[in-house]
């Protein structure tokens, strides 16, 4: 049962858990990309390289505002049109609007986490405009009708069985387990499309203030392809992208191939500048650059500017124990999941209780904070969120109580003891012969649904302590 | 309020209300000077140019290295036969740009024709550039340290020799070979062309390899969009 | 026969404030008493403070603060004073994660709405909160451990003490020097097991995803014990052992340390 990522919280999970597919798929996947990042990680000094990244992106994040007039500036006077969107539907209009102007009937795209955003596919086709994926991956799940599921593998859920069922539908070809006959096939749709787009779309990896650069990174080739053959080339790029220099671009780059898939650079580093010199025979004759907000200046407003350094890696996604076991859907309908999907998105809405599953969907383990180059801290800034949706009353009346009846009774040592008589004397009721509890009363009947619980303690320590030691038990507290 | 002026106003009243921006942190930063080299090789000329195509080896791609400027044209030749599945076209960046003056003519002496793109936005020039297989470029700098090359568009330099083909071969000197792409952005930086390069260029472009996927089930498969191969053919300029 | 008069050189022995932690006060005081025997028998004097309760965790970690703020509070009563005094010198739990909440995150619980001397308090107890194997190894240099534990054996590291607090040399080198257990390898070691806190309840089935997958790495090695530093992290995966028939048992490492196999009731 595929997950469906506009069902609730709940279904979803357990629509994950259960497609055995899906977790052999993303078991296999995350295992060899954690590897891979393991092995890039051996030959070079990791620790100088997390200082060095978290340090540029603090201060890319410090000095945001000088950094994007500085970029804006230098982007226009390449030639560049710059634009500004405050949110999804400002950008897709200024998209739309750029497609109108030149006539636009089909677009290629490079793949971008930030126009599955704020869904500018979406907008486009509803413009009757041809919007053509290009990246394997997400070309792939194009055709299948299916978002993204993970930030730097967007197909990572499906197996090549799959896709090829889905070729055969499409294209008629013959079943196939061989991934290079399947890549061939795409190949040839997608040539074709290249050269016959009006218009080329892209995210931005990072963009360079100094030069007025953007920058996208990719293995496939589909990004020089999408920014240099279609007459106009559209970047639209998250306003805490930007970097100051073209130094710090080079730095990032190859600290997010490391983590993300263990290689030492992409095969492609494309740094955009602007529209085709004077007697250049290729490259767009013009570029725009949409600087998009969509929820990042709130995000700083509720205090989260940390969640701005990240680099869209992927590495703690792929390090991520829960994210192994239900995969990228079950974050729901939102461009990020794993670690730092579930800190962005609820900060990124409007409203952040409508995600407010997500900081909870973690064991905390630290796994992420110990791969991520910028050194996030992302346990802490869950357990944060935690607090603000507490704060914000997204949780139920019965754990407000609970929580309040916890502190009450553990705040002072004879409130404590008479708890811990009730909790052994309820247990022993409940418990059978062999000291397991079956069953526990809700809410924490979660727990015995799948393990048994062992009856409390006929003795505390005092007792234990003070038959230990008669007499020499202090006197004290 | 612009959308613009809205946007600016709002990051600068937030940041600026507190001095301890990252405060959900375990560690404490300093403000950074020219990040170091993620990679770099070493040696001389020579050692550097093995280096680089050593990179470029465990990556798919292939390399050789020539004596001279003289032994190049026989080496392209031979690599232009042994992939040009149908008759002996290549697209290429124009003869002055492929660091040995001599070798479009050599190579037009054993049939082998040139197209040279002139505006990729005209139907007939797309036309005639999609069906050939061989590209052949030359670089704006080679790094040892990753196996990389730098492309810089330009007037006889087209983005199509290296990216619509099959096969791209690289011409590439030893005074182009780099330790790492950093040590060629402070040289660069130094003599105070970096930005002007970048910004003229219009797409300053980094190829390690050939193009690649490993979307489906992490299995590697090459020449998704671009190049299957990338060959260098390096050699001493003395 | 006269014997030589000793001079007598006074030893230190550091003095320990137990930190029981709830879960093992009230489910596990054996575990409680393991951890004392084996800071007593390795040169430090242990205290009892009689109304500890809780370090907060559980309400840290859901999200409320004000509630774990109450508990913490309380905490820094019980052992700060005697710290302060000198009556203390350090306090050690048997567990990474309660002993990781004292010292990561009190300094954000004691943040906001803190007179500075309480959060002063709250930090100097901070800094002098030990995870037991930490501080045998660390503080009291225990180099060996005699243990009658017999038996195969392997290790799961918890996150809290392997990730938050870096503590991972200590119990493996204290379980490597078991005379009569033989240490087996156990693979993908460093993945969480699932338990998580307030996770285990909320996100039961992912909870317990990453606990069947803990539990067969672990029966997979042959071993017949997996000792672990938490007794959260242990009742999760004795929970599923049980619940699932597999043939392990997860016990808490001080138990293994000293002299681990005794009979404990709840296992």
């Amino acid at each position: 049962m595929p997950v469906d990522s506009s069902a609730p919280y709940r279904k979803r999970v357990a629509q994950a858990l259960g497609d055995d597919g899906l977790r052999t798929a993303l078991d296999r996947a995350t295992g060899r990309l954690r590897s891979h990042r393991l092995a890039a990680m051996q030959d070079i000094d990791v620790e100088r390289l997390r200082e060095e990244v978290r340090a540029v992106r603090e201060y890319s994040v410090s000095n945001l505002p000088d950094l994007l007039e500085q970029l804006e500036q230098n982007l226009t006077a390449n030639g560049c049109v710059v634009h500004w969107a405050r949110d999804a539907a400002e950008a897709n209009e200024i998209v739309r609007e750029i497609a109108d102007e030149h006539n636009v009937q089909q677009v290629a795209k490079s793949k971008s986490m930030t126009t599955e955003e704020i869904g500018l596919n979406e907008a486009l086709e509803h413009a009757d405009i041809e919007v053509v994926e290009t990246d394997l991956g997400e070309y792939i799940i194009q055709l299948a009708g299916e978002p993204p599921s993970h930030l730097t593998a967007p197909v990572i859920h499906k197996r090549v069985e799959d896709i090829s069922k889905l070729f055969e539908q499409e294209f008629g070809i013959a079943p196939t387990t061989n991934p290079a006959d399947l890549c061939a096939v795409a190949r040839n749709q997608l040539r074709s499309k290249f050269l016959r787009a009006d218009m080329g779309i892209s995210g931005g990896n990072f963009a360079v203030a100094e030069s007025g650069t953007v920058c996208i990174v990719t293995n496939e080739g589909n990004g020089r392809m999408v920014t240099s053959m279609p007459r106009v080339y559209v970047a639209i790029v998250g306003i805490e992208k930007v970097v100051p220099r073209l130094e710090d671009a080079i730095l990032l780059w190859q600290a997010a191939a490391r983590s993300a898939t263990g290689q030492d650079v992409t095969v492609y580093f494309s740094m955009s500048s602007g529209p085709r010199g004077e007697g250049h025979p290729d490259g767009p004759e013009e570029m725009h650059v949409v600087l998009l907000d969509n929820g990042r200046s709130r995000l700083l407003e509720r205090g989260y500017a940390d969640a701005l350094l990240c680099i869209r890696c992927g590495a703690c996604v792929n390090e991520c124990p829960v994210y192994r076991e239900i995969g990228g859907h079950a974050y729901g309908r939102t461009a990020y999941s794993g670690p730092i999907g579930a800190v962005v998105t609820p900060l990124l809405s409007d409203d952040m209780t409508s995600a407010k599953e997500l900081p909870f969907a973690s064991s905390l383990c630290g796994a992420c904070l110990d791969v991520c180059p910028a050194k996030i801290d992302l346990p802490r800034l869950l357990l944060d969120l935690r607090h603000d949706l507490v704060l914000l009353k997204s949780g139920t009346n019965a754990e407000r109580l609970g929580m309040r009846l916890f502190a009450s009774a553990a705040k002072r040592r004879f409130t404590f003891e008479w708890l811990t008589r009730l909790g052994r004397w309820a247990t022993g009721l409940l418990s059978g012969r062999d000291g397991e509890v079956r069953r526990l009363p809700p809410p924490l009947s979660g727990w015995t649904k799948y393990r048994s619980f062992p009856k409390l303690a006929a003795s505390g320590f005092r007792k234990l302590w003070a038959e230990r030691k008669p007499g020499r038990e202090s006197g004290r507290g | 309020m612009t959308a613009r002026d809205e946007i600016l106003a709002h990051l600068r009243t937030e940041l600026s209300r507190t001095d301890d921006l990252f405060r959900r942190a375990k560690i404490r930063h300093e403000t950074p000077t020219v990040p170091s080299a993620v990679t770099e090789a070493t040696g001389d000329r020579l050692a550097l140019a093995r280096q680089f195509g050593a990179k470029l080896e465990a990556i798919h791609g292939g390399f050789e290295i020539a004596q001279g400027p003289e032994s190049v044209p026989t080496r392209v030749t031979q690599l232009v036969k042994r992939w040009n599945s149908d008759g002996d076209r290549v697209l290429s960046w124009a003869a002055s740009e492929l660091h040995v003056p001599d070798l479009t003519p050599r190579l037009e002496q054993a049939g082998i024709s040139f197209y040279v793109p002139d505006d990729m936005h005209e139907e007939e020039c797309r036309r005639s550039a999609a069906h050939l297989s061989v590209g052949i470029t030359g670089v704006e700098a080679a790094f040892a340290g990753t196996g990389s090359i730098a492309l810089l568009p330009g007037k006889g330099r087209s983005r199509a020799a290296a990216l619509l083909t099959l096969y791209h071969i690289a011409v590439i000197p030893f005074s182009c070979i780099y330790p790492s792409i950093e040590a060629w952005m402070e040289v660069a930086r130094k003599a105070g062309n970096l930005d002007d390069r970048v910004r003229r260029g219009s797409q300053l472009a980094f190829v390690t390899g050939p193009s690649k996927s490993a979307d489906i089930e992490l299995n590697l498969t090459l020449g998704v969009h671009g190049p299957k191969m990338v060959h260098a053919v390096i050699f001493d300029d003395g | 026969m006269t014997a030589k008069p000793q001079p007598s050189i006074p030893s230190e022995r550091p003095k320990v404030a137990l930190f029981l932690t709830c879960m093992v006060e009230t489910m596990y005081p054996e575990v409680g008493l393991a951890a004392a025997r084996l800071l007593e028998r390795n040169g430090a004097d242990v205290v009892y403070l009689r109304k500890q309760t809780c370090c907060g965790q559980p309400a840290f970690n859901s999200g409320h603060r004000p509630e774990a703020l109450e508990v913490a509070r309380h905490f820094v009563e019980v052992f700060g004073a005697p710290l302060e005094s000198g009556e203390v010198d350090a306090i050690v739990a048997p567990s990474g994660s309660c002993v990781a909440m004292v010292r990561e995150y009190y300094d954000v619980l004691f943040e906001s709405g803190c007179e500075e001397e309480e959060r002063r308090r709250a930090l100097a107890v901070s800094r002098a909160t030990y995870e037991l194997t930490e501080y045998l190894v660390k503080m009291l240099r225990v180099d060996r451990i005699e243990s009658g534990f017999q038996g195969s054996l392997t290790y799961h590291p918890c996150c809290h003490l392997l990730r938050g607090l870096r503590v991972d040399e200590q119990p493996r080198h204290l379980l490597a020097g078991l005379q009569h257990a033989e240490l087996v390898d156990l693979q993908a070691d460093e993945e969480c097991c699932g338990f998580g806190g307030v996770f285990a309840i909320k996100n039961a089935e992912i909870s317990v995803a990453m606990g069947r997958r803990k539990a067969d790495h672990i029966v997979s090695t042959g071993a017949e014990v997996v000792a672990v530093s938490d007794v959260s992290c242990m009742t999760h995966l004795n929970g599923l052992f049980k619940r699932d028939g597999r043939p392990c048992r997860a016990v808490h490492i001080a138990e293994v340390l000293d002299d681990g196999t005794a009979e404990r009731r709840n296992v």
